[in-house]
């Protein structure tokens, strides 16, 4: 169990966690997601104790981590950066680390083959890829068979059987009931390991939320129709409670209603259409819209002015959000926080960036 | 919300089969110990250390086997003149290289705290010790400990190596002559606090060449400037007064080099400012270590 109260941090002027509450419950895989810069490591190294909160607190298991008398038992960490000497071994690595808790240098072997490095475990870290060095990551946070696994981005750099052995061991870990909370900044993969998920951006909790819940929620669908008398259509549909936009002449969007209702209508109101198209947005653009006013490093700011800093560039791209985030609405725990950076636009830059 | 699920997994704790103990302080050295031993740099440092030692003891034995040569063909009066006698005593001889000794033990020092500061380790270190200055004392007292033995082991290597040479001139090591012994021990004191004195600054700047470019600064080439500067101005009282509580020039009042040295602190008075100088920049590393974010 993990519990943020009101967790901030500010490297200087810059915020890079600002106030968030959350609780991780054990029992489950809780998914950290957010864009790049959002805070999510920011958050974890907090929790670890390694970065020192501005305001707030953070207990593991009930204690600051600091606090803990055989932390490796409580809480395993995989960081989002190697934290280990590229000059020792990876058998080296972890015997020291065990040493500090008298943990069996069985259960360093055991570890070892657990992530599979038993054909590398004595060679020096250093010459390791990418996906060996998050293997070391999660044996070292698995080491003290700890209650709470924290895993930053763990998936980074690991071949599609690496992945599919981490969300099964994130699975069966919480399974056993144990606290795990993992990070990425892909929604699909929180998706597929994960049963609950924090979603933050800009430092912010964007929504707390079961991963059914948001699924459900990125899957209203809306209806795509083209007709010669878009305006009567759209007057009808609007007597029956169905949100309509027009996104181009004579094409209409349409929200609430299903296809069939709406061609219904049409026929109902001797309305010629000249196309009926049920479009589905799927999880990863709900993902997008939610975040789409918290993204910290975006390449469409190449379209804003010219030697602007990217945080303007990224808060002009907030005030054009045309409808809203749409799971946000149902789901953020605090009222649209990314709606904030709507104050200080900048006339001058407009990059469109929700047109995906 | 989901939670019906939430319940349920909370009323059982997992039951965890791996015994875990409790940090300890104990337990900290153990660690660290395997990680000095488990790096190469450590084995290149302690390895020079000892080639440097007994190889500037060789070098200093046939120096002082030539000047005793040349004393020999020189008249009772020359012979007086030039003081042979204190020039080469058997500690002066033994501890040649402390100097340069001194300085790859301040390298293995810094390298202790940096290798980890920029390699990540440290995060490993502090979330297996999150109390943090546990683990900053146990590296202290790992590399006080292995310097220690490493230096009384190399000068008893150097004192073997130079022995046939220095008994045919009748340069040996007086073990009854307190002063000579405590040169001698005071050589691997003053080589321990320099290392500490490293692992120290190598917490404050976190970068193994600021750490060791800031150590060979203060070690090394500060002396050489005041070394010029009281030769110069040897009449000039301050340049006297600093010079002797430099960090190196202090210490080294407890070893065999305070004869060569034109003034110098009593031998316990200068470790002791050593000494208090070390204490500073661990406490300053322990406070920096403990309130910035690793």
């Amino acid at each position: 169990m993990i519990e943020a109260h009101g967790l901030a941090k500010r490297y200087g002027s810059k915020t890079a966690v600002d106030h968030i509450t959350f609780t991780v419950q054990p029992g489950r895989v809780t998914g950290f997601l957010g864009p790049n810069g959002a805070g999510k490591s920011t958050t974890m190294r907090m929790i670890m104790g390694l970065d020192k909160p501005t305001a707030g607190t953070v207990t593991v298991n009930g204690h600051p981590y600091a606090k803990l008398r055989r932390p490796l038992a409580e809480v395993g960490a995989l960081l989002e950066a190697k934290a280990v000497h590229s000059g020792r071994s990876a058998f080296n690595h972890l015997r020291a680390l065990a040493a500090t808790h008298g943990i069996p240098q069985q259960r360093v072997h055991d570890v070892i083959e657990l992530t599979g490095l038993e054909s590398v475990a004595k060679k020096r870290v250093g010459g390791f890829s990418l996906g060996m060095g998050q293997r070391l990551g999660i044996a070292a946070a698995l080491l003290g068979d700890p209650k709470t696994l924290i895993l930053d981005e763990p998936v980074n750099g690991l071949d599609p059987e690496g992945v599919i052995w981490v969300r099964n061991l994130a699975k069966h870990l919480a399974s056993e009931g144990r606290t795990v909370f993992l990070s990425s900044h892909l929604m699909s993969e929180v998706a597929l390991t994960a049963d609950h998920v924090i979603v933050i951006g800009r430092g912010r909790i964007l929504a707390d939320t079961s991963v059914d819940d948001l699924i459900a929620a990125s899957e209203r669908k809306h209806v795509r129709v083209r007709s010669p008398q878009a305006g009567d259509l759209a007057a009808l549909l609007r007597e029956k409670d169905a949100q309509v936009t027009t996104p181009e002449a004579d094409v209409l969007e349409v929200t609430g209603p299903d296809a069939a209702s709406v061609g219904e209508l049409a026929a109902a109101g001797r309305i010629v259409l000249h196309e009926l198209t049920p479009i589905k947005s799927t999880l990863e653009e709900a993902y997008m819209s939610l975040t789409a006013d918290a993204v910290e490093y975006r390449s469409e700011n190449l379209a804003g002015g010219a030697g602007e800093p990217p945080r303007d560039g990224s808060q002009a791209a907030g005030a054009h959000l045309a409808e809203g985030p749409a799971a946000s609405a149902d789901h953020a725990a605090e009222p649209h926080p990314g709606r904030h950076s709507a104050d200080t636009v900048p006339a001058s830059s407009s990059p469109e960036v929700n047109d995906r | 919300m989901s939670t019906t699920t939430l319940d349920a997994p909370e009323a059982r704790t997992p039951s965890s089969t791996v015994p875990v103990k409790k940090v300890t302080f104990g337990r900290l050295l153990h660690s660290e110990w395997i990680k000095l031993w488990s790096l190469r740099s450590t084995w290149w440092t302690l390895g020079s250390t000892v080639v440097i030692l007994v190889g500037f003891g060789f070098m200093m034995a046939i120096i002082a086997q030539l000047f005793t040569d040349q004393m020999s063909d020189m008249s009772a009066e020359e012979q007086a003149a030039t003081g042979g006698e204190q020039l080469f005593t058997a500690p002066i001889v033994i501890t040649g290289g402390y100097e340069f000794a001194a300085l790859v033990v301040a390298v293995l020092g810094s390298m202790l705290i940096t290798g980890e500061y920029s390699t990540g380790m440290i995060r490993s270190t502090f979330t297996a010790a999150p109390h943090r200055l546990g683990a900053y004392f146990a590296k202290a007292t790992v590399l006080a400990g292995v310097t220690a033995v490493l230096i009384a082991v190399s000068l008893a290597l150097a004192w073997l190596v130079t022995y046939p040479i220095l008994d045919s001139n009748g340069i040996t090591v007086d073990w009854g002559d307190s002063d000579q012994v405590r040169q001698l021990y005071g050589t691997v004191l003053y080589t321990v606090l320099v290392a500490l004195f490293a692992l120290g600054v190598g917490t404050l700047i976190r970068h193994t060449a600021g750490a060791i470019f800031t150590v060979v600064a203060i070690f090394l080439v500060i002396p050489i400037v005041f070394g010029i500067a009281t030769f110069a101005a040897s009449q000039v009282s301050w340049v006297l007064d600093v010079n002797k509580f430099l960090p190196s020039i202090a210490g080294s009042a407890i070893t065999p080099a305070a004869a060569q040295t034109p003034e110098v602190l009593d031998p316990w008075v200068g470790a002791g400012v050593l000494a208090a100088y070390t204490a500073a920049v661990l406490i300053a590393g322990a406070i920096s270590l403990k309130t910035r974010d690793a």
